[in-house]
């Protein structure tokens, strides 16, 4: 796998990782993984390779706000602000979890103006596989 | 500390909670709300006093279950439903038409649930439902689930130990829609402005196309429903 991107506290320095590959995406991918507790939001090319990320918890929200439907909104819009001005132009989604981040974030990117080819949902499901956690006692 | 009555006049509550409250006896007609949380409930009604005073009270039990245990029911709730949107077929095949045929993981609606309610009783869960695709999507989305609603109670049954499973009522929930469209809106003035601030300071034609062509472009061009 290729190497990490290392992880920047602040975001007001750029990402050391976009100055190595500068190159004009027309068509990428952006996959949501969007948890009960947070959203992640990683843009990719099409063959998987990382250009940008952002999280809930990176856009500086903490503890349950990282769960909201705004945190995924604004994480969606932090992620496409890097990869529009590459000139992204049509994306396909991949949506992965339950949780409010699918549908905010999907909003989010709609609006930034990136076309939606496809919108897929690639949650992990075992065609019975490991034994899943207990269930909760309400 | 069963203070003194027949063993049959004792029943457990029908709310969640392992309390057991005093049945109303057949002769005089008692209230109970019992709130506490363990034992048996607190008064005991006893004596033609009290049996006169509360005769003009309604005859049914009601219980009232702790607001914070309310809240983890509704976030457990919240978090089965989710799950058996994603896993479970009938449901999938409710909200997506287009998934039985086998055009499986290209969606052209996404259905999220956004919000659960449960009544303070614990008998009826509101669940907020938001859809995200065209008018028809959402239609076809929302009818699914309503179609589908005796299903999904016996599945949260099974999946949720509680003693009585809620009846179960999907509604839409525009606020996504709403909020998307206000800042939408708000976007669009903040780019106006920015437009003619640098209009006003230097004639700076690239700015200038580069924000019509934001405005052209059509969000709802690329998206290919799969029918």
């Amino acid at each position: 796998m290729a190497k990490p991107i290392p992880k920047i506290g602040s975001r007001k320095n750029g990402r050391i990782g976009s100055r190595k590959h500068a190159r004009k995406i027309p068509k990428g991918v952006i996959h949501v993984q969007a948890s009960f507790n947070n959203t992640i939001v990683t843009v990719t090319d099409v063959r998987g390779r990382v250009i940008s990320w952002s999280s809930a918890g990176t856009c500086g929200f903490k503890g349950t706000r990282r769960g909201t439907p705004f945190a995924a909104q604004t994480a969606a819009g932090n992620a496409i602000r890097t990869v529009a001005n590459q000139g992204m132009q049509r994306a396909e989604v991949m949506i992965k979890g339950p949780g409010l981040g699918r549908d905010a974030a999907l909003r989010a990117i709609r609006r930034s103006g990136i076309l939606l080819n496809f919108i897929r949902d690639v949650t992990p499901m075992p065609h019975n596989g490991c034994r899943s956690p207990k269930k909760r006692r309400v | 500390m069963a203070y003194l009555l027949h063993p049959q006049l004792i029943l457990p509550c029908p709310c969640g909670w392992r309390h057991n409250i005093l049945a109303p006896p057949s002769s005089t007609a008692t209230t109970m709300s019992p709130v506490l949380r363990t034992g048996l409930s607190g008064s005991v009604h006893t004596g033609e006093a009290f049996a006169r005073r509360s005769r003009s009270r309604s005859r049914s039990v009601r219980c009232m279950a702790n607001p914070r245990r309310v809240k983890m029911v509704a976030k457990q709730i919240q978090r089965e439903l989710s799950d058996m949107l994603l896993t479970d077929n009938v449901l999938q095949f409710a909200v997506l038409p287009e998934a039985s045929l086998g055009a499986d993981r290209y969606l052209s609606s996404l259905t999220t649930i956004s919000d659960v309610e449960v009544s303070s009783d614990l008998q009826v869960v509101k669940v907020y439902v938001s859809v995200f695709g065209d008018e028809r999507g959402k239609e076809v989305a929302l009818a699914g689930l309503k179609s589908k609603a005796k299903y999904v109670r016996s599945e949260l049954g099974r999946r949720m130990k509680l003693r009585l499973t809620p009846e179960i009522r999907f509604i839409e929930d525009e606020s996504f829609e709403r909020g998307s469209r206000v800042i939408a809106i708000l976007d669009k003035i903040k780019n106006d402005k920015s437009l003619e601030n640098e209009n006003r300071e230097s004639l700076d034609s690239s700015a200038q196309e580069d924000d019509d062509n934001w405005d052209d472009v059509d969000p709802d061009e690329g998206i290919i429903y799969v029918d």
